[in-house]
């Protein structure tokens, strides 16, 4: 007796031992949605364009792909196709000329020599000057025979030309994976993939555009039928995705003055240390001093040592005909010069000094009023449909200044809106890097949660890659 | 004595888990068996640690007391809001201790003792989600204590040690730049404290015990710092960097009385554990300090543990012991680091000595720790989830007095 008690005060523990701590509280659930079939609308954001360019591991890692892998915890199919590009070096628009796309690969970050001999870190193509046709044929050779596709995103896209046939044809993002690109619309993607849920994140390029030209771009305006105007364009797009599949959610459009693309460079970034080429400016703006005072307007050009705001042209001065070549100025606190603007003519070619910064690379404070008013409205507009057709709903725009003003810390990773260093951006100044993919796909997934009492798990943050250094 | 104290510090490389904060306790396989209670005991020459007061009221001349534990833990972690899960893989380690007497007459006694009182072990997976704020860390000190004790009369003992304390740190943790960028610390510190003790024993049936062992601040200077970031980033931040930090080992007080009812011996203690004086862990660096040196809320609590332990004598070869203890966490829960995973623990243990010949005793003890389910933020990372540990601790020792 007494040996057997021994026995089992000595196996006990042993058999307590084999207990490991395990720590499992969390309950996937769907709620009331249904998350079989994800369907994702959206622009480059929504597509996982980044660092200048739509490339395979960029889409891969898009906040709706990650939501979709999430979202099979939750009863989803698992298959979320998404209409690849063929390569890791990827092709983005540098530019649209009047001889067509001027095309690049993705920026990565590197070492470049500018026109003073100093070599600095920033974005650099991922290959330097390359071929043109190469990028047209991987831009434009169709993919639509693996569709359909769940992520129909196309970056570039407005409200409106969700449902203009033939998008395919302006736009090559859509034409590689349209099966008529001559006459399909991008709305009559939705209903492809059976969806029972959706995303939709629409309406920023209908103000970027015009931000990302410096303001030369048209803002979309609010009235006007569908296809012109933000207001009808923005509920009929809605409602046709509805005609489809009845839950889902909608974002809000963020500020874009927020964003690194224009914040990087100091308005002031005229630094003058040399006495006599202060003199030399003065000396040559007394007779624009004097036109402006004859005028009775109030821009005057001064110099110092020290930073100085840079010369822009202004097209909204107000100064009588005649004088037209006279409608620049100094820049104010608070205007917003473009990322693009070229750094080695500001430095080496006299650009913000003898040479007013052209209009496409500066937005002016009547120019930044603009965009904040248009920025108001659409989401107005968004929120109202949302509410109207009981959505889940993101509010995009107050995450976003959130990043910008306080950042956003998160399993140790600091999200700010500095660019290169602040961990949201690509190395494109305005689309999101995978981590900040990861961040806002946790934001999606918990506005969904709220809204539809489910529990779809939300992803780690440091499973995602950081910027790629040299 | 000293080769053999060097032996010892250089075999079992101190990387002990922490039982409460980083601390443990684990000082006497008597004592591990019997709830981790010493201070109202009288169990020979390891209670240097336990309470010098109550070393003088031991028998032989001489006394002699070897062991150790083998630490086994796990903690288990999911993060908040998610199905993510990942658990610890910790060594097994080894906190041990050598004690030694020696009685110069009846009245006074002296000893000298080695043990690591203070230490932790956590090895998280490299690439797990809190990776920015651990990926591993072995935290280890030896305390070399010569002890003094005086047996005022029959019933009333006192002493006091002098510590000198050896600590080590080494930890790692990512850094978020692309290609696995990492920090890696490694230093040594060293510092000086005492233990004090203070034993009663009115009757042969009762004794009462309270001890008091300084806190000792534990300084590395000139540890070592190795950043491995990418080359681009080489320039702002050294790779070969120098480091120092400051670790306090709180102070505790041990309060404790033990009646014997015939063969059964019961025993209670409560122990106060000082860790308020755990409050930001600073790291300041020798180069690029200003980008590099961080400070680190802790904002640890003073914590009371009260203790159970109940001895029965089984004849003359064998003594069976129990014990049960319930050591709340330190920590604050919106600065819960998964460095040290310290939750509200709840523990019991069992012991055994077997005495097969006059003067010798084999000790076998077995504590298991059962760390509560808890949700806990390391709030300035923004870092949280729901953890649990878990630990099993089979220790051995021999004591040998004549």
């Amino acid at each position: 007796m007494k040996t057997r008690n021994l026995l089992y005060i000595v196996l006990l523990p042993l058999i307590i031992a084999s207990c490991k701590p395990e720590v499992n509280d969390f309950t996937p659930s769907n709620g009331s949605a249904d998350f079989t079939s994800f369907v994702s609308i959206g622009n480059s954001l929504t597509a996982g364009y980044a660092a200048g360019a739509l490339y395979k591991s960029g889409q891969e890692v898009s906040f709706v792909s990650i939501i979709a892998q999430q979202m099979t915890y939750a009863g989803g199919n698992g298959q979320f196709k998404i209409p690849f590009m063929p390569t890791e070096d990827g092709v983005g628009i540098d530019a649209i000329t009047e001889n067509g796309l001027i095309l690049r690969t993705k920026l990565v970050l590197g070492y470049s020599k500018d026109c003073l001999g100093n070599v600095s870190l920033g974005p650099v193509p991922a290959v330097p000057n390359p071929d043109q046709a190469t990028l047209y044929t991987e831009l434009t050779t169709s993919v639509a025979a693996e569709g359909p596709f769940n992520n129909i995103a196309v970056p570039g896209i407005k409200v409106g030309h969700l449902f203009a046939p033939g998008l395919g044809m302006l736009n090559p993002f859509y034409g590689r994976f349209a099966e008529n690109p001559a006459t399909d619309r991008l709305i009559d993607e939705v209903a492809k993939v059976n969806p029972t849920f959706f995303s939709f994140w629409v309406g920023n390029n209908d103000v970027l555009d015009y931000a990302a030209s410096g303001g030369i771009a048209p803002i979309t305006p609010v009235e006007g039928g569908v296809g012109t105007g933000f207001k009808a364009s923005y509920a009929a797009a809605l409602q046709t995705v509805l005609q489809v599949v009845s839950q889902g959610i909608v974002a809000n459009i963020p500020d874009v003055t927020s964003i690194p693309f224009f914040t990087t460079v100091p308005y002031n970034a005229i630094v003058l240390d040399d006495q006599a080429v202060v003199d030399v400016l003065n000396q040559a703006y007394t007779p624009y001093n004097q036109l402006m005072e004859v005028n009775k307007l109030p821009y005057r050009i001064t110099w110092q040592l020290g930073p100085n705001p840079m010369v822009i042209w202004d097209k909204d001065m107000p100064l009588p005909d005649p004088f037209e070549q006279y409608k620049f100025r100094q820049a104010k606190e608070g205007e917003l010069v473009l990322l693009t603007v070229p750094q080695d003519s500001l430095k080496c070619a006299r650009w913000g000094t003898e040479k007013p910064v052209p209009d496409m690379y500066v937005l002016t404070e009547t120019e930044i009023e603009n965009i904040k008013t248009a920025t108001k409205q659409f989401n107005k507009i968004i929120k109202e449909n949302a509410n109207a057709n009981d959505l889940a709903f993101l509010d995009a725009n107050a995450l976003l200044n959130k990043v910008s003003t306080q950042g956003i810390m998160q399993n140790g990773v600091l999200f700010t809106g500095a660019f290169v260093t602040g961990n949201f951006y690509s190395e494109d100044g305005i689309h999101m890097s995978p981590q900040a993919n990861a961040l806002v796909a946790n934001f999606f997934i918990q506005a969904i949660n709220k809204k539809y009492n489910a529990n779809i798990p939300e992803v780690n943050i440091t499973d995602f890659s950081p910027l790629i250094l040299p | 004595m000293k080769k053999i104290t060097f032996f010892l510090v250089t075999v079992f490389i101190a990387t002990n888990i922490m039982a409460g904060g980083y601390q443990v306790r684990l000082q006497g396989n008597k004592q591990t068996g019997f709830g981790l209670v010493g201070t109202p005991m009288v169990f020979g020459s390891s209670s240097q640690f336990y309470n010098p007061g109550s070393l003088s009221f031991m028998k032989k001349k001489w006394d002699f007391d070897l062991g150790a534990s083998f630490i086994m833990s796990s903690v288990a972690f999911q993060m908040s809001e998610s199905n993510y899960q990942a658990e610890s893989d910790n060594p097994v380690s080894t906190p041990f201790y050598f004690y030694g007497a020696f009685k110069i007459n009846k009245l006074i006694t002296i000893g000298l003792s080695a043990y690591t009182p203070y230490g932790s072990s956590m090895v998280w997976n490299d690439n797990w989600a809190g990776k920015l704020l651990i990926q591993n860390i072995s935290l280890s000190a030896i305390y070399i204590q010569p002890t003094i004790s005086f047996n005022i009369n029959d019933k009333f003992g006192i002493g006091a040690g002098f510590v000198y304390a050896i600590g080590g740190v080494s930890m790692r943790k990512a850094l978020n730049y692309s290609g696995d960028s990492y920090v890696e610390l490694d230093g040594k510190g060293n510092n000086i404290g005492y233990n004090i003790g203070i034993f009663w024993r009115p009757t042969e049936e009762l004794s009462f015990g309270v001890d008091y062992r300084s806190a000792i601040k534990m300084s590395v200077t000139d540890g070592d710092a190795t950043f491995k970031v990418p080359q681009a980033l080489q320039g702002l931040i050294p790779e070969n960097n120098t480091f120092s930090a400051e670790l306090p080992l709180p102070a505790n007080m041990d309060f404790g009385a033990a009646f014997v009812f015939g063969k059964v011996t019961l025993a209670l203690e409560l122990d106060w554990v000082m860790w308020g004086a755990y409050d930001t862990l600073s790291f300041e660096f020798g180069e690029q300090g200003d980008l590099l040196n961080s400070d680190n809320p802790r904002l640890y609590k003073d914590t009371f543990i009260p203790r159970l332990g109940i001895q029965y004598d089984a004849g003359k070869l064998i003594q069976i012991r129990g014990g049960f203890y319930y050591d709340p966490t330190p920590t604050d829960a919106n600065y819960f680091s998964p460095e040290t995973v310290s939750l509200n623990n709840i523990s019991y243990t069992l012991g055994l000595s077997i005495m097969p010949v006059e003067g010798l005793s084999i000790d076998i003890s077995w504590l298991q720790i059962f760390g509560q389910k808890a949700d806990k933020d390391y709030s300035p990372d923004n870092f949280s989830g729901t953890y649990e540990s878990t630990a099993i601790i089979p220790g051995v020792g021999i004591s040998y007095s004549f």
